[in-house]
């Protein structure tokens, strides 16, 4: 029925206000940036001319310094990746759970706090741990050392591998939240009838997870692990305010280079190509990540299908009318 | 369908491009409501220092109403400056070379004529610190030496030489273990350290327009900050950014490692003087390399390329008068700064109470050593503030050998910066 | 149901200890804020020894430029607008996306996809020099309008639509509904949850921006709260713990407030509640 020929025109009516918004705010400063990405082009004396593939070069010219600066970004950045995206996928979704699982008088107040900290700026983020793990006398030094866990105090910030694990340790603080979030929205979307079914089968808490939460909740994990892997790509603000990059520019992002390099070295061209180049690593990863959700997809549906065919067996489900559609039909008549 | 869609890529790529095309000028009529000319004035002056210059500004648009001074106080004013037109900057001495180059500044003697300041009421320091190629570009404001605040509990008699500081340091060490004479930072400030050793040993790191680091007796100079570490241990080891500040802020009580001294920037004398109250003693820097020198940086008023002559000179020149009459200059001693203008110097001097700060670290002008004036300074630094300089407070087994191969990797870094 | 009563009581239990761990930085953030400037750099101690309200005062009023209501009334209107207007274009495409027959899908998709990749400093300063020369420095426009291009919310939005059912909506075409009612009636109350998350974000985001805002906004009168009280207490050369953690205090209570105004929404009406 909606796939007449007038609602394909409506289609574009409702996409109409987004793509209006998306040419003109986002398209077009990007092509402008490929442009001067192929420009000599100095932020302090604008454009100095055409230079086509330079500032490419430039970037995979192995004796140049803006490309040990940038691979060794590069480095940090996948280090950075590697190190946090197992966390904040799974952290947040265990706290999601968690919340699932909590008397619903309880849920709202523990949601609530667990976001918190995703309402601070990263300023503030930054400053806060920094002066937690002070390495001279900082809260959480004096609070080992009274505990005597430790009996010299560790340098959190001037020391690998602390001062990635400071890093860390900051960003799943600071951004958990967010995740835990969608988490709590899906598992709030399964369908409660799936769990008392998969009851009535003998199903343990961990085969529930697996067999009934895991297959409902799949698309909200796909985009929270895309969406995860793309922030700490894009790192910057921690370790620009906790680490400065330290020590020896081990924790310098990739961001916090090309910001470095447009900034305080003045050279947009440069830096311009250089996220250009750093978009089409990310568009890469991210692509990966879809075959992969593809082929995971093609090469389970045993699983998806055993999942799908409890619930249309489930006889409540069938034949009962489901709830939010005598929502709808009852508040459409009105 | 696809060619609508097409037609909005063509669209995009129109609008893209018309950007690029007129992105580059722009030209705005600075003229007031009534009749006054706007001069748009540009700092970085936020948090404590900002008040007194925006009470110089303020008063100059009181004392006057053919010219209105607007100012912008922007914690990346040199990002704004770039990126639109101002009739007046703040620069400092470090930036000044890129800025000329960049043409982005032009040189001030027919403004200085025109404000009725001629070159010898300022302190040789301030006018060398404003001087690139033995032409003006800025009026000199201020400098702001590394400074020595000192606990005057524990320390008697402010260091004046390396000797002095290990034995405050023996003195400290034997009343209280964690109590060091000093705390050299592993980041943050170390640029004031780095130009400090050199001026004191006499080394020109400049060479053909770019720093060369990789010189032996740089390499000998430096190494007496691993070994205030790791040989006589006057400064604990391993302090991060900042940590030469942060160390003379602790107190006994809540832990952690402290000095009796801090080898610091002025900006921090509100704060030590919070805590330390009449306690708080400020010294010249110490001798610890060869002679006596002091480093630091300076704040220049540069005027901006686009400043051609009209309405707007004559503001920025009426605005520059007004600014260096002595009793409004004084407004900027008091927030800690020393003016490099010799007629508010005395009025410093007359008043040591008052520019408490100012007072004692004018004594320190006559020993400031301009840093090295070249292209795209803070660039060619950045290795040796983010690496070499950590590493030397850092690793105790540092070898001369290898510390030269960071310089090598230094140089080679700041050579590529500098457009060589 | 006793052991049942008991894993609720373990779950509480850990759900209290996490939330401590979680709470801790926001408490000493809280109580640095009444320290003052010494204090709050020489100890590491939780609770101020003399307790002072200087590091508010100071904010409020300690500086002429302090424009705190100004600025406040700036963000309030600043957020409000772009938060309505992502809502709005992104519902609409990601309702399209999911559910109408739009030409070039998969394009679109991989295009909101990449469009994330991509990071921010490249549109930066193009974006900043677009609005100049429409002379648009200064004013509102550029505070509101370039989030709306953010593609987070289509894919946020079409992903939850993706997963859900489409036989309500087909019940409710069948009874004669009509496209804007199936979206207004039908779509938008089941996807409030995932609306408001997207709500939410982007508020923060928006709220919290600092280096676009410091970008297109020249004078006083024009900050948005975040860059105003960054202004203030961001010298390069000026560090106070407490000031910053005070500033931080204020800025973070009105996005605290939202959240906890917003906290019903999270969660599906009574409908869904109904069948658990």
């Amino acid at each position: 029925m909606y796939h007449s020929k007038s609602t394909k025109y409506k289609a574009l009516l409702f996409i109409a206000p987004f793509l209006a918004c998306f040419l003109i705010f986002w398209l077009a400063p990007v092509l402008y940036g490929i442009w001067i990405s192929l420009n000599d082009y100095k932020l302090s004396m604008g454009n100095l001319g055409f230079v086509g593939l330079e500032n490419y070069k430039t970037i995979f010219d192995t004796g140049s310094v803006y490309h040990t600066q940038f691979m060794n970004a590069l480095k940090n950045t996948f280090v950075f990746m590697a190190i946090s995206v197992p966390p904040l996928v799974l952290i947040s979704l265990g706290l999601a759970l968690l919340i699932d699982n909590l008397p619903s008088k309880l849920k709202v107040f523990f949601r609530t706090i667990f976001f918190l900290s995703y309402a601070i700026s990263v300023t503030a983020v930054s400053a806060i741990f920094l002066w937690l793990f002070n390495a001279n006398g900082g809260f959480v030094n004096n609070l080992l050392m009274t505990m005597n866990i430790t009996n010299s105090p560790v340098n959190w910030l001037t020391e690998q591998p602390y001062a990635w694990f400071v890093v860390l340790i900051s960003t799943v603080w600071w951004t958990i939240g967010f995740n835990m979030l969608l988490f709590v929205n899906a598992l709030d979307e399964v369908d409660g009838a799936l769990y008392e079914a998969a009851d009535l089968d003998g199903a343990n808490s961990f085969k529930k997870f697996l067999y009934v939460t895991l297959p409902e909740i799949r698309n909200v994990a796909f985009f929270v692990i895309i969406t995860t892997v793309i922030a700490s790509f894009n790192l910057y603000g921690q370790t620009m305010l906790i680490t400065n990059g330290g020590p020896a520019r081990s924790t310098t992002s990739l961001i916090m280079n090309i910001n470095h390099t447009v900034f305080s070295g003045n050279q947009l061209g440069i830096g311009s190509a250089m996220a250009i180049v750093m978009g089409v690593i990310m568009t890469v990863v991210t692509g990966l990540q879809y075959w992969a959700n593809l082929k995971i997809n093609s090469d389970g549906p045993k699983r998806k299908r055993k999942g799908r065919s409890k619930k249309s067996e489930d006889p409540a489900l069938v034949n009962a009318p489901l709830p939010y559609q005598v929502d709808g039909k009852e508040t459409m008549k009105k | 369908m696809y060619k609508k869609k097409w037609g909005l890529v063509l669209a995009t790529s129109v609008l893209a491009f018309s950007m690029a095309a007129c992105g580059d000028d722009e030209s705005e009529e600075s003229t007031g409501s009534n009749g006054t000319t706007q001069i748009k004035f540009i700092n970085g002056f936020t948090g404590g220092d900002g008040s007194y210059m925006t009470k110089i500004v303020d008063d100059f648009n009181e004392s006057q109403d053919e010219f209105e001074v607007v100012q912008s106080q922007e914690p990346d004013h040199y990002t704004k400056f770039k990126s639109s037109q101002y009739d007046l900057v703040i620069m400092h001495e470090s930036n000044l070379e890129t800025y000329i180059q960049d043409q982005m500044i032009q040189p001030v003697s027919s403004f200085l004529e025109g404000a009725g300041l001629s070159e010898d009421e300022f302190h040789p320091a301030g006018l060398a610190a404003s001087t690139v190629n033995d032409e003006l570009y800025g009026f000199p404001l201020d400098i702001h030496p590394l400074t020595m605040f000192f606990n005057e509990e524990v320390v008697s008699e402010a260091p004046a030489t390396y000797e002095d500081l290990v034995t405050l340091n023996n003195e400290a060490q034997s009343s209280d273990p964690n109590l060091y004479a000093l705390g050299i930072p592993g980041s943050g400030l170390v640029e004031f350290y780095i130009n400090m050793i050199a001026a004191q040993n006499d080394i020109d790191l400049e060479q053909d327009g770019y720093l060369n680091f990789a010189q032996e007796d740089f390499a000998d100079a430096l190494m007496i900050f691993h070994d205030m570490v790791f040989e006589d241990e006057i400064s604990p080891a391993q302090l991060g950014l900042d940590g030469e500040f942060q160390t003379f802020m602790k107190n006994p009580e809540g832990g952690g490692k402290q000095a009796a001294i801090a080898l610091t920037g002025p900006w921090y004398f509100q704060a030590a003087k919070e805590q330390y109250g009449d306690n708080l003693g400020i010294g010249s820097i110490p001798q610890i390399g060869d002679g006596t020198a002091t480093a630091g940086n300076a704040h220049i008023l540069a005027v901006p390329s686009n400043v051609q002559d009209g309405a707007v000179k004559e503001g920025v020149e009426a605005f520059l008068g007004f600014l260096y009459e002595p009793e409004n200059l004084v407004n900027w001693a008091e927030s800690g700064q020393t003016p490099t203008h010799l007629a508010t110097l005395d009025l410093v001097s007359e008043d040591p109470e008052t520019y408490e700060l100012a007072a004692q670290n004018l004594e320190q002008l006559d020993d400031y050593v301009s840093m090295p004036h070249v292209y795209n300074y803070g660039e060619q630094m950045r290795y040796m503030n983010e690496i070499v300089f950590s590493k030397l407070v850092s690793e105790a087994g540092l070898t001369k050998e290898a510390l030269m191969t960071e310089l090598e990797m230094a140089t080679e870094e700041a050579r590529q910066f500098s457009g060589q | 149901m006793r052991a049942k009563k008991i894993k609720t009581i373990i779950l509480v239990a850990v759900a209290s200890i996490l939330a401590v761990m979680f709470i801790m930085p926001l408490v000493w953030m809280i109580f640095t804020s009444f320290k003052t400037l010494g204090e709050s750099m020489s100890s590491s101690a939780l609770l101020p020894k003399n307790w002072t309200l200087i590091n508010y005062i100071n904010i409020f009023n300690g500086t002429s430029d302090a424009k705190m209501i100004l600025w406040s009334l700036n963000t309030a209107l600043v957020t409000a607008l772009g938060t309505t207007l992502v809502i709005f274009v992104d519902v609409l495409a990601a309702y399209a996306l999911a559910r109408l027959n739009v030409a070039g899908k998969k394009l679109f998709l991989g295009i909101v996809v990449i469009a994330l990749t991509i990071p921010g400093i490249v549109t930066l300063f193009p974006a900043f020099y677009l609005f100049r020369n429409f002379g648009l420095i200064d004013t509102y426009a550029p505070l509101i309008l370039p989030y709306s291009a953010g593609t987070l919310g289509v894919f946020l939005i079409y992903n939850f639509l993706r997963s859900f059912p489409r036989e309500l909506e087909e019940a409710a075409y069948i009874d004669g509904a009509s496209q804007w009612q199936v979206l207004f009636k039908v779509i938008f109350p089941t996807i409030r949850p995932v609306v408001t998350t997207l709500g939410v974000i982007t508020f923060l985001a928006i709220y919290n921006d600092y280096l676009w805002p410091s970008l297109v906004i020249n004078s006083n009168e024009m900050k948005t709260l975040t860059l105003g009280v960054a202004t203030l207490i961001q010298g390069s050369n000026f560090v106070n713990p407490g000031a910053m953690m005070a500033s931080t205090v204020i800025a973070t209570v009105p996005a605290l407030l939202i959240f906890i105004w917003a906290n019903k929404y999270f969660v599906k009406g009574v409908t869904n509640s109904g069948i658990k």
